[in-house]
């Protein structure tokens, strides 16, 4: 039979078209008008949001009336709501929802630092945020690297105390902190071995491995915790200098929060870069991807898939241990019982939101930290009327909002956490 | 290249898979490898590419014995091979999926974007296989991923002999014809070709020389001129008859009706259009048409898997709407659906449970929730032997038995119950002649019985063999009823929707249809 077509594919969707959204119209809508009661019926006429330039400019403050800020951006995420519910082009959803997302959180920002006696230091709270962003980014990139190779890390709070844990006591003994950085990458290393050994070659379910390495970390270092209290100087604190990069720390802003932080922050911000350099451009990465994708499409053009996933899970460890050197060497602590507090769990969920790629990676881990940046500072200075609790949790919202699918869907390596035998599909 | 394999044996535990296969590919021939599902096709393959180690036996390349740790080793003796399940990375672009494995770098092991293009453009323009290297693959039509899976495999250091297993196994007519001419022109060019398959057609239609292969063992050689039946029955290892045996149909009250069912899916296209069919009791009407205009969205809106945006499905006269699948499934619906992985069984679960999935909850197999493995047993065993499932014993997991048999599996569990009315979708898919042929002499018997049947088949053969009435769907309506003894030419014209002011009056032709099948025709060689 002749037939001169190849598939009859239904028409495709012109992405102009306007679509309606009603979920997140509705939603966006009621945050919108939510917002503009906030400004009119709550925040007294007279308010203002001061901001300060707190390290370079010292001399300088806006002083931003609370109520017009707010009204303002209320009606802009309000309207956003109104056109996706009256029906907006597809290919301008994603830009709008981001919009209207960026104008929301910004209005409380400005009703929480509307009190008198808050001021939004600028120049702090944003190296602040770049510095509490690193356990998510390193967390992350870590998870980046297993699950693009198709393996779950689930353990990364259990490599995060190791890397916490041992960092402390090798700089201890050895006196020297960067020492201390490489034990607690070391350290990492060895945990996430245990995972790609179990993962790999006897193909244990990979997310009942990571939830017991963590216990076995979480146990392993309280433990030892109690046992170097009774000899002294193992557990001291250790600090790293704040690298200060001459007249280019003093350029407003930029100064501050990138050219005056600790060495942490630039590891972080180069391996973000590093990491997906290597995914995306390299051999390596093509085949990591490949083998987290499709395993037995990888292996049927002679890659070794369990040979790679099982390198990679290890060497991901060397992120993720470094990661926890963060929680000590970097914040000049001792290490203490469970001082992780589940960052690492909030890293994995920094992971989806990035969606498995370094570069979201980062915007994901800068929201979180600024957020927490920002609920420190507002409990410190006591005056907010938005709770600091509030504001912590809008990160997890967001996640909650990604990993729903409103904004996007997160789509996960297909292979991700399925073991792999040569010769299967 | 000139490949012979001496003696090649596979044993998995105390089953052979592959017995002693002795077997010569010449320079330049199409080789093809005839045999039912679970003959030890794949495996011999696999043993080639490298994927298995040989029990026993040796691979002679030019007269010289090779052997093979990995498929890596086999792509550097000069095999190539497109797999039958697709080894494509889908969020990778062409280029990428053809140098995964044998990357192209500038040094230091980062990618050059530029020779992945290139090389991959060298080899579509050398065998004529268009391609575009940015496309993204599993946005692709099946028909250009195989494609690109071809120039994979032409694209290793010096491919000289191409393995293509059961390759037609997904395509559309068309794109089967335009595979048949690619595989010519390569063996024109000098490449050898090993052609494993079950279609008889398509051997006779490019095959050099033809080896059939029956439970391991080769048990003939053949020519490409040998009838249908004979290599038919070298397959199944007795005579077999292609035509099925049929009295005409007596068609009674209308078992299905549809009128006017829509179904918008999610992207906002409408797959289903205002369909309207009806199917009577004492017949079986075959619905042709090229996958992907409606036949999946329509079997699952009988069965109530999806609820369809307008429109009305009566079963046995009773309107469905609001009804459960499980509701549908006691009203009398047999359901075969067409992706058996997927809808059809659970893999991991035994040949028995599988056999009482839509009946788990009824007296006898179960009593006040608890199971009653004894009668579930015993049901197995009576299906076992009445359907000729092939199973080393009731308790198998179904992951182990061929296609063939997990469709026997299917159909035994469907017929199992009294039913009204059934969906065949695709049955004897990816199932052997044997298996094909006992399937469907059953859907005859079941159409004698009374039972109404709507057979999904993207096979114009099987249709024809099956039919009492055919309809034609197009763009999720159905643009034309006729008789089962109308040209393959008039119902071709009609799966492309380019008769439509010929068909009845269901679907009017309109100036949108016209516009929609030349841009489908441009678009063709995408």
């Amino acid at each position: 039979m002749a037939v001169d077509t190849m598939t009859a594919s239904p028409a495709l969707v012109d992405e102009s078209v306007p679509v309606r959204y009603a979920k997140a119209g509705a939603v966006f809508a009621a945050l919108g008008l939510f917002v503009l009661v906030i400004a009119f019926a709550v925040v007294g006429g007279d308010d203002k949001t001061l901001i300060r330039f707190d390290k370079t400019l010292t001399d300088v403050e806006w002083a931003m009336p609370t109520t017009v800020v707010m009204a303002v951006l209320g009606a802009l995420t309000a309207a956003a709501g109104a056109w996706m519910l009256a029906g907006i082009p597809k290919r301008r959803f994603k830009l709008v929802s981001a919009i209207a997302v960026t104008a929301f959180v910004f209005s409380l920002l400005f009703w929480a630092y509307s009190q008198p006696g808050t001021v939004f230091r600028a120049e702090s709270i944003l190296a602040g945020a770049l510095f509490l962003s690193l356990p998510y980014l390193f967390g992350a990139l870590s998870g980046v690297v297993c699950e693009r190779s198709g393996v779950i890390n689930i353990g990364i709070e259990g490599q995060f105390l190791m890397g916490a844990f041992t960092g402390v006591l090798v700089a201890n003994i050895t006196g020297n902190v960067y020492a201390g950085m490489v034990g607690a990458m070391v350290a990492g290393l060895l945990s996430t071995m245990l995972l790609a050994l179990l993962a790999t070659k006897y193909q244990v379910n990979q997310v009942v491995v990571g939830v017991i390495l963590n216990l076995l970390a979480l146990g392993f270092t309280s433990f030892m915790y109690d046992q170097l209290k009774k000899a002294e100087g193992l557990n001291s604190a250790f600090a790293v200098p704040t690298l200060s990069w001459g007249p280019l720390a003093d350029i407003p802003v930029i100064g501050p929060v990138l050219f005056q932080q600790k060495i942490f922050v630039y590891i972080g911000l180069v391996l973000v870069f590093v990491v997906w350099f290597l995914l995306y451009r390299t051999r390596w990465g093509l085949r990591t991807r490949a083998v987290g994708e499709h395993p037995a499409a990888a292996d049927s053009m002679g890659v070794n898939v369990n040979r790679l996933r099982y390198w990679n899970v290890t060497v991901a460890g060397l992120i993720s241990g470094f990661g926890g050197a963060w929680f000590t060497i970097a914040n000049s602590l001792a290490f203490s019982k469970n001082m992780t507090a589940g960052l690492g769990f909030v890293a994995l969920a920094v992971m989806i939101v990035g969606r498995w790629n370094p570069l979201g990676v980062l915007a994901g881990a800068l929201i979180f930290g600024f957020t927490t940046q920002v609920a420190r500072d507002l409990d410190a200075s006591g005056g907010s009327v938005v709770p600091g609790e509030f504001l912590q949790m809008l990160p997890y919202a967001v996640t909650l909002v990604v990993v729903a699918g409103l904004i996007g869907k997160a789509k996960a390596p297909a292979a991700d956490g399925v073991p792999y035998n040569p010769g299967d599909k | 290249m000139r490949l012979e394999l001496k003696g090649l044996t596979k044993k998995f535990g105390s089953f052979t898979a592959d017995d002693d296969i002795d077997l010569v590919v010449e320079p330049g021939q199409i080789h093809a490898v005839l045999g039912e599902n679970g003959a030890g096709k794949s495996t011999l393959m696999n043993m080639l590419y490298g994927i298995l180690t040989p029990t026993s036996g040796e691979i002679l390349i030019d007269d010289k014995p090779v052997s093979f740790t990995g498929p890596g080793d086999a792509i550097a003796a000069g095999i190539g091979m497109v797999h039958q399940h697709f080894k494509l990375v889908g969020p990778f672009s062409v280029a990428d999926n053809v140098q995964l494995g044998r990357e192209h770098t500038q040094g230091m092991g980062v990618l050059s974007a530029k020779a992945a293009r290139k090389a991959v453009l060298d080899v579509s323009e050398e065998y004529g296989l268009k391609l575009d290297p940015d496309a993204i693959c599993e946005d692709l039509p099946v028909g250009v991923q195989q494609r690109v899976e071809i120039v994979k495999a032409l694209s290793g250091p010096k491919t000289e002999l191409l393995i293509l297993d059961e390759p037609t196994a997904v395509l559309t007519p068309a794109e089967i014809t335009e595979l048949l001419q690619i595989m010519r022109n390569l063996a024109a060019a000098g490449t050898s070709i090993l052609f494993i398959s079950h279609k008889l057609k398509e051997v006779q239609a490019v095959a050099d020389t033809v080896t059939v292969i029956r439970r391991g063992k080769v048990v003939a050689e053949l020519e490409p001129t040998a009838s249908e039946a004979e290599m038919a029955s070298a397959m199944v290892g007795r005579a077999v008859t292609l035509q099925v045996d049929k009295t005409p149909a007596e068609p009674g009250e209308a078992r299905l009706e549809i009128k006017d069912l829509t179904l918008v899916s999610d992207a906002g296209v409408k797959v289903l259009d205002g369909l309207d069919l009806t199917v009577h009791s004492g017949e079986i009407v075959g619905l042709a048409g090229v996958e992907g205009n409606g036949q999946t969205e329509l079997a699952r809106a009988i069965l109530g898997l999806v609820k369809p945006d307008e429109g009305r499905i009566a079963i046995d006269g009773k309107d469905m709407h609001g009804a459960s699948p499980a509701d549908r499934i006691a009203d009398g619906l047999g359901y075969i659906p067409e992706d058996r992985g997927r809808d059809g069984v659970i893999s991991e679960f035994s040949v028995a449970e599988n056999l009482v999935l839509n009946q788990y909850r009824d007296v006898p197999f179960a009593r006040r929730g608890a199971v009653n493995s004894g009668a579930v047993r015993k049901r197995a065993v009576d299906s076992i032997s009445e359907f000729d499932i092939r199973t080393q014993s009731p308790e198998e997991p179904v992951s182990a038995l061929s296609g063939g048999n997990a469709q026997k599996v299917i159909i035994a569990r469907e017929f199992s119950r009294p039913r009204r009315f059934l969906v065949a979708a695709q049955p004897t898919r990816g199932v052997d002649v044997g298996a094909s042929q006992f399937i469907h002499s059953r859907l005859i018997a079941e159409r004698d019985t009374g039972t109404g049947v709507l057979l999904i088949s993207s096979e114009l053969d099987e249709i024809y063999a099956l039919a009492d009435r055919i309809a034609v769907i197009y763009n999720g309506r159905i643009v034309g009823e006729v008789a089962p003894d109308t040209p393959r030419a008039v119902i071709g014209r009609l799966m492309v929707g380019a008769d439509i002011a010929g068909a009845d009056d269901t679907a009017p032709a309109s100036d949108d249809d016209a516009d929609q099948t030349d841009e489908e025709a441009n678009g063709g060689d995408r």
